[in-house]
């Protein structure tokens, strides 16, 4: 991308975010000596977070570099079709509420660290949590990847290529790396508050520029009304579908992602997560919403772009309002700096889930569950250091074939769902019909994904849960669970 | 414990998402609703917004009046400890 701003304001604003983030990571170590002895400490910030904190992680988890880089290109090619996606991030939270509240009251009272830790708890079954770890540990793997080549891509554009994509994955990295080993869930959580303001604010600026420079709505309006009025017209039929089916399907999957059910163990209070929640209902507006205009007056401020220049919409029109003056030359630093650190923020709260379920479900559980906390938690950061490294070379040297298991992400994390959600209500639903699910779910979401495209149009990781629900259903109404699990199971899920 | 609420177990919150959902959702507009314009902005369109911000307003709602299984335990208990 040639950005007008890029070169060494792009290196100084890089350098001045990554000394921030270590500051943070500095900060935490020091006023928290303690946290490396206790998997609460460690991976939920002992159960503290407050409103804001809690708030602009959660933020972080569900917004990233991407939400502001790739969906202003969705917005200028499908024109209003796009709105969509404001409503979308507004119904995470509406699933949320499925399972939220009593994930909330249960992780508070059996002390869960991780997701995973809630099938040990209700299934008492080795095959459903070692499943459920993996997938989630693969998922989040991929996950990484994608954050780690975008951390590249975004440093190399944004500097210019004064720094290479290679040098900047590495330097992110290694910072990501120590302040998350100083301060766990605490420096994921502050700097995660600092990427968000500095990309909200960011974000802000490039629409006041654009309205400025560019012109609002209705230049953009007229533009779309003479030369493609398909922009402003009401979607039809198909699209009508598609839209209901990310309305709610992904939905619900965005909000079983693992990192962001750990964010529910994480908080303070009740009252703590109910406050945080009812911010991120509204946050949609200003997110999704800022960067959907964005992509609006994109229209009719640089017409006609092909697909693959569409890509660069919010670099051309960065550069544009940087070009007018100090001020918004600044602010576009600052938004692509927080573009990145907005990457890195995403990668932080994965990794350090990642590491989590290793420590506490793999290693242990399984492993070595007799060693200290202390232990546990080492070989957790280890893992997620080596895992890392591995990552950035296969981010490198992309293998040639087989590429698509790279690619897997969504498609896994929400084959855990059906085992999580259902078995917080459900006492009769039984541990062979969860697991058999989960497996053909998987194998039917990766088949589809690996092979071939879509069926009907919707993700193949939804038909792979569907398959899921109906195993669950089905399996536990004809396998009768013994009065014994069924009393077992009510004991655990009552409030 | 008989004044616990969780949002799953109340039927009639979920007609009230669902009906959010109908109305955020593109299908009942008539064709002229894609050509009147405000602000340059479709009329569909701003439908769907002001749809989206009752559910969000909704949303706020329910999270702050039917969502309450722990804080009075754990509201009392911070009390307690002051």
């Amino acid at each position: 991308m040639d950005l007008a701003f890029s070169g060494w304001a792009g290196v100084l604003i890089l350098l001045v975010y990554g000394l921030i983030m270590l500051g943070v990571g500095l900060f935490t170590y020091l006023k928290n000596k303690n946290i490396h002895q206790s998997m609460d400490e460690y991976y939920l910030g002992g159960r503290g977070l407050g409103v804001i904190v809690l708030f602009f992680t959660l933020f972080a988890t569900q917004y990233s570099g991407n939400t502001v880089v790739g969906y202003p290109p969705s917005a200028y090619r499908q024109g209003y079709e796009y709105l969509v996606s404001v409503p979308f991030f507004i119904m995470i939270i509406v699933a949320y509420l499925l399972f939220a509240p009593r994930l909330y009251s249960l992780g508070k009272k059996y002390q869960l660290v991780t997701p995973a830790e809630w099938f040990e708890k209700r299934y008492h079954s080795k095959s459903i949590t070692i499943l459920a770890s993996l997938l989630m540990l693969y998922g989040l793997g991929n996950y990484l990847l994608e954050q780690l080549i975008a951390i590249g891509q975004g440093v190399s554009g944004l500097t210019g290529g004064t720094i290479p994509y290679q040098v900047g994955v590495v330097f992110f990295v290694i910072i990501m790396l120590i302040y998350g080993w100083l301060g766990g869930m605490r420096s994921v959580a502050y700097t995660d508050t600092m990427q968000g303001i500095a990309l909200l604010f960011g974000v802000f600026m490039l629409l006041i520029g654009s309205i400025i420079y560019f012109g609002g709505l209705p230049t953009s309006a007229d533009y779309m009304q003479a030369y493609s009025p398909e922009k402003l017209g009401i979607p039809d039929g198909p699209s009508v579908i598609n839209w209901f089916s990310l309305l709610v399907l992904i939905g619900i999957g965005a909000s079983v992602y693992p990192h962001a059910i750990q964010r529910i163990f994480s908080a303070e209070s009740e009252r703590t997560l109910k406050r945080s929640f009812s911010r991120m209902a509204w946050m949609p507006f200003l997110t999704a919403g800022v960067v959907f205009i964005i992509g609006i007056i994109g229209i009719s401020a640089f017409p006609q772009l092909s697909t693959a220049e569409s890509e660069q919409l919010v670099g051309m029109m960065a550069s544009v309002v940087a070009n007018q003056n100090i001020i918004f030359y600044w602010s576009m630093v600052l938004l692509f700096g927080g573009v990145i650190a907005a990457i890195v923020s995403t990668a932080d709260s994965v990794l350090l889930t990642f590491s989590s379920i290793v420590s506490n479900d793999l290693y242990g559980n399984y492993i070595n569950p007799k060693t200290s906390q202390y232990k546990k938690l080492l070989v957790g950061k280890l893992v997620g250091v080596v895992a890392v490294g591995i990552l950035i070379l296969i981010a490198w040297f992309p293998p040639g074939t087989l590429y698509q298991i790279f690619v897997l992400k969504f498609e896994l994390l929400i084959q855990i769902a059906p085992g999580l959600i259902l078995g917080l209500y459900w006492k009769r639903l039984h541990p062979k019909a969860v697991f058999t699910g989960m497996l053909a779910g998987t194998i039917v979401a990766s088949l589809m994904t690996i092979l071939g495209p879509s069926f009907l149009g919707v993700a193949s990781g939804l038909w792979g849960l569907l398959l899921n629900v109906i195993i669950c259903l089905i399996g536990s109404l004809m396998m009768n669970v013994s009065m014994v699990q069924e009393n077992e199971a009510n004991q655990l899920i009552e409030l | 414990m008989d004044k616990k609420k969780e949002p799953i177990n109340n039927g009639k919150l979920w007609i009230g998402f669902g009906i959010l959902l109908a109305l955020i959702t593109p299908w009942y507009f008539p064709e002229s609703f894609g050509e009147v314009l405000v602000y340059g902005i479709p009329l569909w369109a701003l439908i769907i917004i002001i749809g989206s911000i009752l559910l969000s307003a909704f949303l706020s709602y329910v999270i702050k009046f039917h969502w309450m299984l722990e804080e009075e335990k754990e509201e009392a208990k911070k009390k307690g400890d002051n």
